[in-house]
């Protein structure tokens, strides 16, 4: 930086003096100098290669000479300097550097609650998206640049910090706003389990109250995770086992489930009924160790073929990787009612699922795709049931995340009956339509609703219809459900719209974002709130009150 | 003997004297200050600043500052007697011009006097 600058300095300090010093003619044939002033001009000019010719007068030969000698000298030197300045301003480190501090200023301007989210992978990607659709704020921190550049490509409604960087260096995750008070917490989604392991130590002996939670696969890590007070350990292989216990049992609940945790707008495929019968399960790992059991539960027999029993600790199984016809025949294929290709390699259990089929074509099929680049293969085999796991890994994070009533909702319902699953789904639906719905919490509490706490002060009765009202139009309805009441920690499911609203309650709402939105302006707006409770208006000037006040005395 | 601080004190030192030079005078005679000077001067003074750069310490510091406050008057001396053109021989330009430089004269001072508590203070 210096040796550019010095050079600069010095070629000018040369070529300057040598136009004052030598004498040019002006018009009239007179001697005379130039001054400093214009010295310093005409330098500047040609150092930069403008060039606006030679002025006040025609140069004489020893100007032009220097002239001459002057081009070269601060040419190259110009040149020169601007070359280094540039490569100053394209290095990585500083470049890096500026990022960095653009990324922490960002985070330190968010002045709303936010999560922060540790690797935007597949899940990563599919949970920013779906929290950004719920209007919450995300961080994210990944350490592959091509990520990062996918992120910035992403059209989200709200700006999302980014970094590339590692995230198992705790500098990182303070960087990230692990102490900003507006964070709400923290999930490590990264492919690696020692990664996510790390993270979930280093936010909890950072700031032990944040929530925090993690994707993992192996169960010595999970304990290992339990130890340290992870919040959320989220196995995909087990939620997935869970979900399809539940879709055998109770599709109804199983339903529920997803519309609640899908991105809001999606459309919820309706899930297809599992046939009861004998099971045939290729590959013991622990995708397939996860179905058996909840299989297992359900009481259906099942068959198991395996290429490594003993690695894998399967008692009873037919060997075999299960591509070929007859160890196919030889677990049952005839008579089962289902097949599923749970093995680790996305080629092998799309060739199982296919010889299966051309075995006996009426089975029922439930696949495990491991890679996301054979998405297309899989969109065209069309299975009865794909697992995924990024999916199912960031809509369980999705259902923790969007409000801690919603994870109480969801362990409640899959206590229900399944005809009571179906008769919430038939509700939501006459309310919001087919699309998966909004799902957000609502506090009746003076700085989430004031205006319905200045009301219950007032001693007004308000009940649970007048949250959901329409502003616009007193005898219709927002399209909003609650579906979920929380008072001293009794949880109401379903609670009836006539029921009283006290202080201190809270709410789990779903319904559209539209609705979203003009009930959360109504909860703290008095004048609108106080005419759908009471039906008279309130005065809005000073006079209007004054003379309301007359009248009342 | 170290030739970077050799150069280092050599523009500092070039810096104030050429400025003094200027200076020195009555302050409305411009046959008293030589333009030529007040040219050389800044020279000096730009190359003294740009040798003071990329010095994190606390002095280092306050040596850019001093250079940058010298720079600063010069230049705007220089300015001044470049807008009055052909009117630069008038005592109330050249009044202007000197007293800038006697200014700018000051934070040379102040360079040399930092330069030279560093060195009585460097113990080696």
């Amino acid at each position: 930086m210096r040796a550019p600058l010095l050079l600069l300095v010095v070629t000018y300090g040369i070529a300057l003096i040598g136009f004052v010093l030598i004498p040019g003619v002006n018009e009239v044939g007179k001697s005379i100098h130039l001054t400093f002033f214009q010295a310093f001009y005409i330098l500047s000019y040609t150092a930069t290669t403008i060039g606006f010719g030679e002025i006040p007068y025609p140069f004489t030969n020893d100007q032009r000479l220097w002239m001459t000698f002057s081009i070269y000298l601060t040419v190259v030197a110009w040149f020169y300097a601007i070359g280094t300045i540039i490569s100053l301003f394209q290095d990585p480190a500083l470049k890096q550097a500026v990022t960095a501090a653009n990324f922490k200023r960002a985070v330190e301007q968010l002045h709303e609650p936010f999560y922060l989210i540790c690797g935007y992978g597949e899940t990563g990607s599919e949970l920013v998206r779906a929290l950004d659709k719920n209007e919450l704020r995300v961080v994210v921190v990944e350490i592959n640049q091509e990520r990062i550049h996918e992120l910035g490509m992403t059209d989200y409604q709200f700006n999302v910090p980014n970094l590339c960087a590692d995230a198992k260096n705790p500098e990182i995750l303070l960087s990230a706003g692990l102490r900003n008070p507006m964070c709400q917490g923290v999930a490590a989604l990264t492919d690696d389990d020692h990664a996510n392991l790390a993270i979930a130590v280093a936010v909890k002996l950072i700031k032990p109250e944040l929530r925090m939670l993690a994707r993992v696969e192996n169960d010595v890590v999970a304990a290992n995770m339990a130890s340290f007070g992870t919040d959320h350990i989220i196995n995909p292989y087990k939620i997935f086992g869970e979900h399809l216990a539940m879709e055998i049992n109770s599709l109804g609940t199983y339903l529920l489930h997803q519309w609640l945790t899908s991105v809001p707008g999606d459309v919820v495929k309706t899930p297809s009924a599992v046939p009861k019968g004998n099971w045939i399960v290729c590959g013991y790992g622990r995708f397939g160790k996860a179905v058996v059991k909840s299989l297992k539960q359900e009481n259906l027999k099942i068959r198991i073929i395996e290429a490594d029993p003993k690695g894998t600790q399967c008692e009873e199984c037919v060997v075999g990787s299960g591509v070929e016809a007859h160890v196919l025949q030889e677990a049952g294929i005839d008579d089962a009612v289902g097949i599923v290709a749970g093995t680790d390699n996305d080629i092998n259990n799309l060739s199982i699922v296919m010889t299966a089929l051309e075995l006996n074509p009426n089975l029922f099929v439930v696949i495990r795709k491991n890679r996301r680049l054979n998405e297309p293969l899989f969109a065209h085999f069309n299975a009865d049931i794909t697992m995924q796991p990024s999916d199912i890994i960031a809509h369980a994070c999705l259902s923790y995340m969007v409000s801690p009533m919603l994870a109480a909702f969801l362990n409640l319902s899959r206590m229900q009956s399944n005809s009571w699953a179906n008769a919430v789904i038939a509700r939501l639906v006459m309310a919001v339509g087919e699309q998966a719905p909004d799902t957000w919490g609502v506090r009746i509490l003076p700085t989430h609703a004031s205006a319905i706490c200045q009301l219950l002060e007032q001693g007004h009765d308000i009940r649970l219809h007048h949250l959901t009202m329409n502003p616009a139009n007193g005898e219709e309805h927002l399209a909003i459900v609650p579906i979920m009441m929380v008072r001293n920690d009794e949880k109401i499911l379903l609670p009836d719209l006539n029921m009283e609203v006290q202080q201190g309650d809270r709410f789990l709402c779903c319904g559209l974002d539209t609705a979203k939105s003009t009930q959360n302006f109504l909860l703290n707006d008095i004048r609108n709130m106080s005419y759908l409770v009471t039906g008279v208006e309130l005065p809005e000037t000073f006079i209007g009150r004054l003379l309301l006040n007359q009248k009342s005395k | 003997m170290n030739l970077e601080k050799v150069i280092f004190g050599f523009f500092i030192i070039l810096a104030m004297t050429l400025n003094f030079g200027f200076f020195v005078g009555d302050i409305d005679n411009p046959n008293h200050h030589l333009h030529y000077e007040l040219y050389v001067a800044i020279v000096v003074n730009l190359i003294a600043t740009i040798l003071k750069f990329g010095d994190r310490t606390q002095i280092g510091a306050i040596h850019l500052a001093t250079s940058l406050v010298a720079d600063i008057q010069l230049i705007a001396a220089a300015i001044i007697w470049a807008a009055a053109g052909d009117n630069g021989a008038n005592p109330e330009v050249i009044v202007g011009v000197v007293s800038l430089s006697g200014g700018a004269f000051l934070a040379n001072i102040t360079s040399v006097v930092l330069l030279i508590y560093e060195t009585v203070t460097l113990r080696r």
